[in-house]
Protein backbone atom coordinates (compact mmCIF):
# COMPACT_ATOMS: atom_id res chain seq x y z
CA UNK A 1 0.00 0.00 0.00
CA UNK A 2 1.41 3.33 -0.96
CA UNK A 3 1.80 6.06 1.61
CA UNK A 4 -0.75 8.16 -0.17
CA UNK A 5 -3.42 5.56 0.53
CA UNK A 6 -2.84 5.61 4.27
CA UNK A 7 -5.01 7.85 6.35
CA UNK A 8 -3.15 11.07 7.02
CA UNK A 9 -2.83 10.42 10.76
CA UNK A 10 -1.21 7.04 10.07
CA UNK A 11 1.46 8.50 7.86
CA UNK A 12 4.73 9.44 9.48
CA UNK A 13 5.19 13.14 10.12
CA UNK A 14 7.47 14.57 7.42
CA UNK A 15 10.94 15.34 8.73
CA UNK A 16 10.68 18.94 7.63
CA UNK A 17 13.99 19.00 5.84
CA UNK A 18 12.73 19.67 2.34
CA UNK A 19 13.12 23.06 0.77
CA UNK A 20 11.45 25.09 -1.94
CA UNK A 21 12.82 28.19 -3.59
CA UNK A 22 12.21 31.44 -1.78
CA UNK A 23 10.87 32.70 -5.11
CA UNK A 24 8.05 30.16 -5.05
CA UNK A 25 6.99 31.61 -1.72
CA UNK A 26 7.48 35.19 -2.97
CA UNK A 27 5.17 34.54 -5.93
CA UNK A 28 2.55 32.84 -3.80
CA UNK A 29 2.71 35.61 -1.23
CA UNK A 30 2.50 38.29 -3.93
CA UNK A 31 -0.63 36.75 -5.31
CA UNK A 32 -2.07 36.49 -1.82
CA UNK A 33 -1.44 40.22 -1.35
CA UNK A 34 -2.99 40.97 -4.76
CA UNK A 35 -6.02 38.82 -3.92
CA UNK A 36 -6.49 40.60 -0.62
CA UNK A 37 -5.94 44.01 -2.24
CA UNK A 38 -8.82 43.45 -4.65
CA UNK A 39 -11.29 43.21 -1.80
CA UNK A 40 -10.21 45.93 0.60
CA UNK A 41 -10.47 49.68 0.94
CA UNK A 42 -7.62 50.49 3.28
CA UNK A 43 -4.15 49.43 4.34
CA UNK A 44 -5.58 48.36 7.70
CA UNK A 45 -8.09 46.04 6.08
CA UNK A 46 -5.41 44.54 3.86
CA UNK A 47 -3.22 43.87 6.87
CA UNK A 48 -6.03 42.22 8.77
CA UNK A 49 -6.72 39.86 5.84
CA UNK A 50 -3.05 38.93 5.62
CA UNK A 51 -3.09 38.42 9.35
CA UNK A 52 -6.02 36.03 9.20
CA UNK A 53 -4.20 33.83 6.66
CA UNK A 54 -1.17 33.93 8.96
CA UNK A 55 -3.25 32.72 11.91
CA UNK A 56 -4.02 29.49 10.05
CA UNK A 57 -0.31 28.94 9.54
CA UNK A 58 0.58 29.77 13.15
CA UNK A 59 -1.92 27.36 14.66
CA UNK A 60 -0.54 24.49 12.59
CA UNK A 61 3.09 25.43 13.12
CA UNK A 62 2.58 25.33 16.87
CA UNK A 63 1.31 21.77 16.66
CA UNK A 64 3.99 20.73 14.22
CA UNK A 65 6.87 22.18 16.21
CA UNK A 66 5.53 20.89 19.52
CA UNK A 67 5.31 17.40 18.07
CA UNK A 68 8.66 17.49 16.41
CA UNK A 69 10.90 19.40 18.72
CA UNK A 70 9.42 19.38 22.16
CA UNK A 71 7.77 16.01 22.64
CA UNK A 72 4.43 17.75 23.03
CA UNK A 73 5.32 19.80 26.07
CA UNK A 74 3.04 22.80 26.43
CA UNK A 75 3.97 26.13 27.96
CA UNK A 76 1.67 27.39 30.64
CA UNK A 77 3.55 30.56 31.55
CA UNK A 78 3.25 33.66 29.44
CA UNK A 79 6.97 34.35 29.22
CA UNK A 80 7.75 30.76 28.21
CA UNK A 81 5.18 30.91 25.42
CA UNK A 82 6.64 34.17 24.16
CA UNK A 83 10.16 32.77 24.29
CA UNK A 84 9.02 29.76 22.32
CA UNK A 85 7.73 32.15 19.65
CA UNK A 86 10.80 34.37 19.53
CA UNK A 87 13.31 31.50 19.53
CA UNK A 88 12.00 28.12 18.31
CA UNK A 89 9.28 29.39 16.01
CA UNK A 90 11.42 32.28 14.75
CA UNK A 91 14.34 30.01 13.97
CA UNK A 92 12.07 27.72 12.07
CA UNK A 93 10.55 30.58 10.07
CA UNK A 94 13.53 32.80 9.47
CA UNK A 95 16.60 30.71 10.22
CA UNK A 96 17.55 32.84 13.23
CA UNK A 97 16.15 33.88 16.58
CA UNK A 98 14.34 37.20 16.83
CA UNK A 99 16.72 40.08 17.50
CA UNK A 100 15.12 40.70 20.87
CA UNK A 101 12.04 40.32 22.96
CA UNK A 102 11.04 43.39 24.91
CA UNK A 103 8.47 44.05 27.64
CA UNK A 104 6.66 47.36 27.32
CA UNK A 105 7.55 49.79 30.07
CA UNK A 106 4.14 51.43 29.97
CA UNK A 107 1.69 48.59 29.39
CA UNK A 108 2.29 45.38 31.37
CA UNK A 109 0.24 43.32 28.92
CA UNK A 110 2.33 44.34 25.89
CA UNK A 111 5.43 42.65 24.53
CA UNK A 112 7.48 43.40 21.45
CA UNK A 113 9.37 41.01 19.23
CA UNK A 114 11.94 42.99 17.23
CA UNK A 115 13.68 41.93 14.07
CA UNK A 116 15.00 43.08 10.71
CA UNK A 117 14.62 41.83 7.15
CA UNK A 118 11.75 39.39 7.45
CA UNK A 119 11.39 37.53 4.17
CA UNK A 120 7.82 38.72 3.67
CA UNK A 121 9.21 42.21 3.17
CA UNK A 122 12.19 41.13 1.12
CA UNK A 123 10.89 42.04 -2.33
CA UNK A 124 8.40 44.69 -1.44
CA UNK A 125 8.68 48.29 -2.49
CA UNK A 126 5.64 50.34 -1.65
CA UNK A 127 3.76 52.71 -3.88
CA UNK A 128 2.59 55.96 -2.26
CA UNK A 129 -1.00 54.80 -1.74
CA UNK A 130 0.19 52.02 0.53
CA UNK A 131 3.22 53.69 2.07
CA UNK A 132 2.45 52.40 5.56
CA UNK A 133 1.71 48.79 4.61
CA UNK A 134 3.71 46.21 6.49
CA UNK A 135 3.42 42.70 5.08
CA UNK A 136 4.75 41.42 8.39
CA UNK A 137 1.04 41.52 9.30
CA UNK A 138 1.20 37.97 7.96
CA UNK A 139 3.92 37.14 10.51
CA UNK A 140 1.83 38.86 13.20
CA UNK A 141 -0.93 36.43 12.21
CA UNK A 142 1.41 33.46 12.58
CA UNK A 143 2.41 34.69 16.05
CA UNK A 144 -1.22 35.20 17.05
CA UNK A 145 -2.13 31.74 15.77
CA UNK A 146 0.70 30.09 17.67
CA UNK A 147 -0.09 31.94 20.92
CA UNK A 148 -3.80 31.35 20.54
CA UNK A 149 -3.25 27.65 19.98
CA UNK A 150 -1.20 27.51 23.18
CA UNK A 151 -3.98 29.17 25.18
CA UNK A 152 -2.71 32.74 25.14
CA UNK A 153 -5.24 34.76 23.15
CA UNK A 154 -3.85 38.13 22.15
CA UNK A 155 -3.98 40.93 19.65
CA UNK A 156 -0.87 41.03 17.48
CA UNK A 157 0.15 43.80 15.11
CA UNK A 158 3.19 44.56 12.97
CA UNK A 159 4.88 47.94 12.75
CA UNK A 160 7.87 49.51 11.08
CA UNK A 161 9.97 51.53 13.52
CA UNK A 162 12.83 53.66 12.20
CA UNK A 163 16.14 53.11 13.97
CA UNK A 164 18.71 55.86 14.29
CA UNK A 165 21.76 55.24 12.15
CA UNK A 166 20.09 52.42 10.19
CA UNK A 167 18.85 52.72 6.63
CA UNK A 168 16.16 50.10 7.12
CA UNK A 169 13.49 50.33 9.80
CA UNK A 170 13.08 47.43 12.19
CA UNK A 171 9.89 45.42 12.27
CA UNK A 172 8.18 45.27 15.61
CA UNK A 173 5.64 42.55 16.26
CA UNK A 174 3.54 43.93 19.09
CA UNK A 175 1.74 41.38 21.23
CA UNK A 176 -1.04 42.60 23.51
CA UNK A 177 -2.37 39.79 25.66
CA UNK A 178 -6.01 39.32 26.40
CA UNK A 179 -7.13 40.44 29.88
CA UNK A 180 -8.00 36.82 30.73
CA UNK A 181 -4.38 35.80 30.11
CA UNK A 182 -3.07 38.54 32.38
CA UNK A 183 -5.48 37.57 35.16
CA UNK A 184 -4.52 33.90 34.93
CA UNK A 185 -0.85 34.82 34.92
CA UNK A 186 -1.30 36.87 38.13
CA UNK A 187 -2.78 33.89 39.93
CA UNK A 188 0.19 31.67 39.08
CA UNK A 189 3.13 31.73 41.52
CA UNK A 190 5.98 33.91 40.28
CA UNK B 1 18.63 29.89 -5.80
CA UNK B 2 17.80 30.97 -2.32
CA UNK B 3 15.59 28.43 -0.61
CA UNK B 4 13.29 28.21 2.38
CA UNK B 5 11.66 25.53 4.47
CA UNK B 6 9.06 23.91 2.25
CA UNK B 7 6.60 23.51 5.11
CA UNK B 8 6.09 27.25 5.49
CA UNK B 9 5.21 27.39 1.81
CA UNK B 10 2.91 24.38 2.18
CA UNK B 11 1.13 25.73 5.23
CA UNK B 12 0.77 29.19 3.72
CA UNK B 13 -0.79 27.69 0.63
CA UNK B 14 -3.11 25.60 2.77
CA UNK B 15 -4.18 28.57 4.81
CA UNK B 16 -4.84 30.52 1.63
CA UNK B 17 -7.04 27.76 0.20
CA UNK B 18 -8.95 27.70 3.47
CA UNK B 19 -9.40 31.47 3.29
CA UNK B 20 -10.79 31.13 -0.25
CA UNK B 21 -13.23 28.48 0.93
CA UNK B 22 -14.38 30.84 3.67
CA UNK B 23 -14.61 33.81 1.27
CA UNK B 24 -16.47 32.09 -1.56
CA UNK B 25 -18.30 29.25 0.24
CA UNK B 26 -18.30 27.33 -3.02
CA UNK B 27 -15.84 24.63 -4.04
CA UNK B 28 -16.21 25.24 -7.77
CA UNK B 29 -15.60 28.94 -7.22
CA UNK B 30 -12.44 28.12 -5.25
CA UNK B 31 -11.17 25.96 -8.14
CA UNK B 32 -11.68 28.90 -10.48
CA UNK B 33 -10.08 31.38 -8.12
CA UNK B 34 -7.04 29.13 -7.61
CA UNK B 35 -6.65 28.77 -11.35
CA UNK B 36 -6.89 32.53 -11.78
CA UNK B 37 -4.38 33.23 -9.03
CA UNK B 38 -2.07 30.64 -10.54
CA UNK B 39 -2.39 32.26 -13.94
CA UNK B 40 -1.30 35.60 -12.46
CA UNK B 41 1.65 33.89 -10.81
CA UNK B 42 2.62 32.17 -14.08
CA UNK B 43 2.60 35.46 -15.93
CA UNK B 44 5.20 36.79 -13.48
CA UNK B 45 7.15 33.66 -12.77
CA UNK B 46 8.02 33.06 -16.42
CA UNK B 47 10.39 36.03 -16.30
CA UNK B 48 12.36 34.62 -13.42
CA UNK B 49 12.35 31.21 -15.05
CA UNK B 50 13.74 32.64 -18.31
CA UNK B 51 16.23 34.87 -16.52
CA UNK B 52 17.62 32.12 -14.26
CA UNK B 53 17.54 29.26 -16.75
CA UNK B 54 19.07 31.42 -19.50
CA UNK B 55 16.61 29.85 -21.91
CA UNK B 56 16.16 32.35 -24.70
CA UNK B 57 13.43 30.73 -26.70
CA UNK B 58 10.42 28.52 -26.12
CA UNK B 59 8.78 27.87 -29.44
CA UNK B 60 8.23 24.15 -29.50
CA UNK B 61 5.48 22.66 -27.33
CA UNK B 62 7.20 19.32 -26.77
CA UNK B 63 10.43 20.98 -25.77
CA UNK B 64 8.65 23.53 -23.55
CA UNK B 65 6.74 20.80 -21.72
CA UNK B 66 10.01 19.01 -20.96
CA UNK B 67 11.65 22.21 -19.70
CA UNK B 68 8.63 23.00 -17.60
CA UNK B 69 8.70 19.58 -15.97
CA UNK B 70 12.45 19.24 -15.52
CA UNK B 71 13.71 22.79 -15.05
CA UNK B 72 10.62 24.68 -13.88
CA UNK B 73 9.41 22.32 -11.16
CA UNK B 74 12.97 21.89 -9.97
CA UNK B 75 13.66 25.60 -9.84
CA UNK B 76 10.60 26.58 -7.84
CA UNK B 77 9.29 23.53 -5.98
CA UNK B 78 12.52 21.55 -5.81
CA UNK B 79 10.82 18.50 -7.28
CA UNK B 80 10.43 17.20 -10.81
CA UNK B 81 7.58 15.96 -12.90
CA UNK B 82 7.71 13.43 -15.68
CA UNK B 83 6.16 14.03 -19.06
CA UNK B 84 4.23 11.04 -20.38
CA UNK B 85 1.32 9.92 -22.54
CA UNK B 86 1.88 12.09 -25.59
CA UNK B 87 -0.87 11.88 -28.16
CA UNK B 88 0.08 11.09 -31.77
CA UNK B 89 -0.10 14.71 -32.90
CA UNK B 90 2.19 15.89 -30.12
CA UNK B 91 -0.38 18.37 -28.83
CA UNK B 92 -1.31 16.68 -25.56
CA UNK B 93 0.70 15.24 -22.73
CA UNK B 94 0.51 14.43 -19.06
CA UNK B 95 2.68 15.70 -16.25
CA UNK B 96 3.03 13.19 -13.46
CA UNK B 97 3.96 14.67 -10.08
CA UNK B 98 5.63 12.07 -7.92
CA UNK B 99 6.33 14.37 -5.06
CA UNK B 100 4.41 17.58 -4.65
CA UNK B 101 5.29 19.59 -1.54
CA UNK B 102 1.97 21.40 -1.75
CA UNK B 103 0.05 18.33 -0.60
CA UNK B 104 2.02 17.55 2.57
CA UNK B 105 -0.21 17.57 5.67
CA UNK B 106 -3.30 17.78 3.47
CA UNK B 107 -6.39 15.68 3.71
CA UNK B 108 -9.51 16.88 2.01
CA UNK B 109 -12.65 16.95 4.11
CA UNK B 110 -15.34 14.46 3.15
CA UNK B 111 -17.45 15.91 0.41
CA UNK B 112 -14.54 17.74 -1.17
CA UNK B 113 -12.92 14.71 -2.78
CA UNK B 114 -13.20 14.79 -6.57
CA UNK B 115 -14.58 18.29 -6.25
CA UNK B 116 -11.91 20.51 -4.75
CA UNK B 117 -8.88 20.63 -7.01
CA UNK B 118 -6.60 21.57 -4.16
CA UNK B 119 -3.54 22.19 -6.29
CA UNK B 120 -5.41 23.93 -9.09
CA UNK B 121 -3.04 26.85 -8.60
CA UNK B 122 -0.43 24.78 -10.44
CA UNK B 123 -2.67 24.47 -13.51
CA UNK B 124 -3.03 28.23 -13.59
CA UNK B 125 0.71 28.77 -13.19
CA UNK B 126 1.44 26.50 -16.14
CA UNK B 127 -1.25 28.10 -18.27
CA UNK B 128 -0.05 31.63 -17.44
CA UNK B 129 3.63 30.90 -17.94
CA UNK B 130 3.12 29.17 -21.29
CA UNK B 131 0.72 31.88 -22.43
CA UNK B 132 3.55 34.38 -22.09
CA UNK B 133 5.69 32.41 -24.52
CA UNK B 134 2.83 32.22 -27.04
CA UNK B 135 1.69 28.70 -26.19
CA UNK B 136 -2.00 28.67 -25.36
CA UNK B 137 -2.76 25.56 -23.37
CA UNK B 138 -5.41 24.12 -21.17
CA UNK B 139 -4.28 22.32 -18.05
CA UNK B 140 -6.36 20.19 -15.70
CA UNK B 141 -5.99 17.65 -12.94
CA UNK B 142 -7.14 14.22 -14.05
CA UNK B 143 -5.73 12.31 -11.09
CA UNK B 144 -4.88 13.62 -7.64
CA UNK B 145 -3.27 11.82 -4.72
CA UNK B 146 -5.64 13.81 -2.52
CA UNK B 147 -8.50 12.02 -4.25
CA UNK B 148 -6.81 8.71 -3.38
CA UNK B 149 -5.45 8.28 -6.89
CA UNK B 150 -2.03 6.61 -7.03
CA UNK B 151 -0.38 9.69 -8.58
CA UNK B 152 -1.17 13.28 -9.40
CA UNK B 153 -1.56 13.81 -13.11
CA UNK B 154 -2.02 17.07 -14.97
CA UNK B 155 -3.26 16.88 -18.54
CA UNK B 156 -1.81 19.55 -20.79
CA UNK B 157 -3.43 20.34 -24.14
CA UNK B 158 -2.05 22.73 -26.70
CA UNK B 159 -4.85 24.88 -28.07
CA UNK B 160 -2.93 27.25 -30.29
CA UNK B 161 0.46 28.79 -30.79
CA UNK B 162 0.32 32.37 -31.84
CA UNK B 163 2.87 34.77 -33.12
CA UNK B 164 2.97 38.07 -31.34
CA UNK B 165 0.72 40.51 -33.16
CA UNK B 166 0.92 44.25 -33.27
CA UNK B 167 -1.24 45.23 -30.29
CA UNK B 168 -2.51 48.52 -31.69
CA UNK B 169 -5.04 49.07 -34.42
CA UNK B 170 -3.86 51.22 -37.28
CA UNK B 171 -4.45 54.91 -36.75
CA UNK B 172 -5.82 54.67 -33.25
CA UNK C 1 26.54 62.23 -21.07
CA UNK C 2 25.83 58.76 -22.34
CA UNK C 3 22.26 57.74 -21.70
CA UNK C 4 19.00 59.45 -22.61
CA UNK C 5 15.94 57.34 -21.90
CA UNK C 6 14.68 53.87 -21.05
CA UNK C 7 11.31 52.25 -21.79
CA UNK C 8 9.83 48.93 -20.67
CA UNK C 9 6.92 47.55 -22.68
CA UNK C 10 4.90 44.41 -22.14
CA UNK C 11 3.65 42.22 -24.96
CA UNK C 12 0.37 44.12 -25.13
CA UNK C 13 2.20 47.33 -25.96
CA UNK C 14 1.67 48.90 -22.54
CA UNK C 15 4.55 51.07 -21.47
CA UNK C 16 5.20 49.73 -17.97
CA UNK C 17 7.99 52.10 -17.11
CA UNK C 18 9.65 55.14 -18.62
CA UNK C 19 12.53 57.15 -17.31
CA UNK C 20 14.55 59.93 -18.83
CA UNK C 21 17.99 60.82 -17.61
CA UNK C 22 18.41 63.44 -20.26
CA UNK C 23 16.14 64.47 -23.08
CA UNK C 24 17.26 67.73 -24.70
CA UNK C 25 14.20 67.71 -26.95
CA UNK C 26 11.29 67.10 -24.57
CA UNK C 27 8.37 64.84 -25.51
CA UNK C 28 6.04 67.78 -26.02
CA UNK C 29 8.22 69.07 -28.85
CA UNK C 30 8.35 65.59 -30.37
CA UNK C 31 5.42 63.19 -30.36
CA UNK C 32 3.45 65.58 -28.16
CA UNK C 33 2.18 63.40 -25.31
CA UNK C 34 3.97 60.61 -23.45
CA UNK C 35 1.29 58.21 -24.72
CA UNK C 36 1.99 59.08 -28.35
CA UNK C 37 5.72 59.01 -27.77
CA UNK C 38 5.51 55.49 -26.37
CA UNK C 39 3.23 54.24 -29.10
CA UNK C 40 5.45 55.65 -31.85
CA UNK C 41 8.48 54.02 -30.33
CA UNK C 42 6.64 50.72 -30.02
CA UNK C 43 5.62 50.95 -33.68
CA UNK C 44 9.18 51.78 -34.67
CA UNK C 45 10.84 48.74 -33.14
CA UNK C 46 7.94 46.40 -33.88
CA UNK C 47 8.02 47.15 -37.59
CA UNK C 48 11.79 47.22 -37.69
CA UNK C 49 11.81 43.76 -36.19
CA UNK C 50 9.30 42.48 -38.73
CA UNK C 51 11.21 43.91 -41.69
CA UNK C 52 14.59 42.87 -40.35
CA UNK C 53 13.30 39.30 -40.19
CA UNK C 54 11.70 39.49 -43.62
CA UNK C 55 14.95 40.63 -45.22
CA UNK C 56 17.00 37.95 -43.52
CA UNK C 57 19.09 36.37 -46.27
CA UNK C 58 19.74 33.22 -44.20
CA UNK C 59 16.42 32.40 -42.52
CA UNK C 60 13.55 30.11 -43.38
CA UNK C 61 12.31 30.24 -46.97
CA UNK C 62 8.81 31.42 -47.82
CA UNK C 63 8.47 33.64 -44.78
CA UNK C 64 5.72 36.04 -45.65
CA UNK C 65 6.91 39.60 -45.87
CA UNK C 66 5.71 41.54 -42.89
CA UNK C 67 4.30 38.57 -41.00
CA UNK C 68 4.95 38.83 -37.27
CA UNK C 69 7.49 36.36 -35.98
CA UNK C 70 7.75 34.65 -32.67
CA UNK C 71 10.42 35.73 -30.27
CA UNK C 72 13.49 33.56 -30.53
CA UNK C 73 12.24 31.97 -33.72
CA UNK C 74 13.75 34.34 -36.18
CA UNK C 75 16.40 37.02 -36.26
CA UNK C 76 15.90 40.24 -34.36
CA UNK C 77 17.82 43.48 -34.33
CA UNK C 78 19.49 44.59 -31.13
CA UNK C 79 20.40 48.17 -31.90
CA UNK C 80 20.47 50.82 -34.56
CA UNK C 81 22.59 53.91 -34.71
CA UNK C 82 21.83 57.31 -36.15
CA UNK C 83 24.22 60.23 -36.24
CA UNK C 84 22.62 61.65 -33.09
CA UNK C 85 21.60 58.71 -30.97
CA UNK C 86 21.68 54.94 -30.68
CA UNK C 87 18.67 52.79 -29.81
CA UNK C 88 19.28 49.51 -28.00
CA UNK C 89 16.55 46.89 -28.03
CA UNK C 90 16.17 43.71 -26.00
CA UNK C 91 13.27 41.32 -25.74
CA UNK C 92 12.60 38.29 -23.57
CA UNK C 93 10.73 35.21 -24.82
CA UNK C 94 7.90 36.30 -22.50
CA UNK C 95 7.50 39.44 -24.57
CA UNK C 96 9.02 42.04 -22.26
CA UNK C 97 10.77 44.68 -24.33
CA UNK C 98 13.40 47.07 -23.09
CA UNK C 99 14.50 50.07 -25.13
CA UNK C 100 17.44 52.20 -24.13
CA UNK C 101 18.54 55.30 -26.01
CA UNK C 102 22.10 56.53 -25.67
CA UNK C 103 24.78 58.53 -27.42
CA UNK C 104 25.77 56.93 -30.71
CA UNK C 105 29.25 56.21 -29.34
CA UNK C 106 28.00 53.81 -26.65
CA UNK C 107 29.02 50.20 -27.33
CA UNK C 108 27.15 46.90 -27.20
CA UNK C 109 24.58 46.99 -24.37
CA UNK C 110 23.16 43.48 -24.77
CA UNK C 111 24.75 42.09 -21.64
CA UNK C 112 23.83 45.12 -19.60
CA UNK C 113 20.23 44.90 -20.71
CA UNK C 114 20.16 41.20 -19.87
CA UNK C 115 21.39 42.17 -16.41
CA UNK C 116 18.66 44.79 -16.05
CA UNK C 117 16.08 42.17 -16.97
CA UNK C 118 17.42 39.29 -14.88
CA UNK C 119 18.51 41.08 -11.76
CA UNK C 120 16.70 44.37 -11.52
CA UNK C 121 13.35 43.82 -13.24
CA UNK C 122 12.85 40.25 -11.97
CA UNK C 123 13.95 40.98 -8.40
CA UNK C 124 12.38 44.40 -7.87
CA UNK C 125 9.26 44.26 -10.01
CA UNK C 126 8.22 40.70 -10.80
CA UNK C 127 8.59 39.52 -7.20
CA UNK C 128 7.19 42.66 -5.63
CA UNK C 129 3.79 41.87 -4.09
CA UNK C 130 2.57 45.35 -5.00
CA UNK C 131 3.13 44.86 -8.73
CA UNK C 132 0.09 43.95 -10.83
CA UNK C 133 1.11 42.47 -14.18
CA UNK C 134 0.23 44.65 -17.15
CA UNK C 135 0.04 47.82 -15.08
CA UNK C 136 2.67 50.57 -15.23
CA UNK C 137 4.85 50.45 -12.14
CA UNK C 138 6.99 52.88 -10.22
CA UNK C 139 8.87 51.36 -7.31
CA UNK C 140 11.61 53.12 -5.44
CA UNK C 141 13.91 50.09 -5.16
CA UNK C 142 13.64 49.47 -8.89
CA UNK C 143 14.36 53.08 -9.85
CA UNK C 144 17.28 53.29 -7.42
CA UNK C 145 18.88 50.04 -8.57
CA UNK C 146 18.42 50.91 -12.23
CA UNK C 147 19.98 54.29 -11.68
CA UNK C 148 22.89 52.81 -9.71
CA UNK C 149 23.51 50.27 -12.43
CA UNK C 150 23.51 52.85 -15.24
CA UNK C 151 25.83 54.95 -13.12
CA UNK C 152 28.17 51.98 -12.60
CA UNK C 153 28.45 51.65 -16.38
CA UNK C 154 29.77 55.19 -16.51
CA UNK C 155 26.84 56.42 -18.55
CA UNK C 156 25.86 59.17 -16.14
CA UNK C 157 27.84 62.23 -15.30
Amino acid sequence: MSLARLNIVDRPLPKGKSEVSLSAFAFLFSELVQYCLANVKSTGELESRLESVGVGVGLRLLELLCQRERASKRDIRLLDALKFVSTTLWKYLFGHQARDLEHSTTAPDEYMINDYDLFVNKYISLPKDYASLNCAAFVAGIVRGALDGAGFPSRVTAHFVPVQGQAKPKTVILVKFDASVMKREERLPS
Amino acid sequence: METMNAEIFTLTYGSMVRQLLVDTEDVEEVNKQLDKMGYNIGVRLIDEFLAKSKINKCVDFRDSAEKLAKVGFKMFLNTTASVTSWNAEGTECSLILEDNPMTDFVELPEGCSRKLRYCNLLCGVIRGALRMVNLNVSCNFVQDVLWDDPVSELRLKLISTGAENYPFKDDD
Amino acid sequence: MGVFTIYFFDREGTCLFYHEWSRPKPVKLGAGTPGDDQKMLFGLFFQLKVFAAAMDPKGKPNAQLGAPTRIGESCSFHSFTTDLYKLHFAESPSGLKIVLTTDPTVGDMRESMAYIYSYIYVECVVKNPMYSPGQPFRFETFTTQLNDFIQSLGLLQ
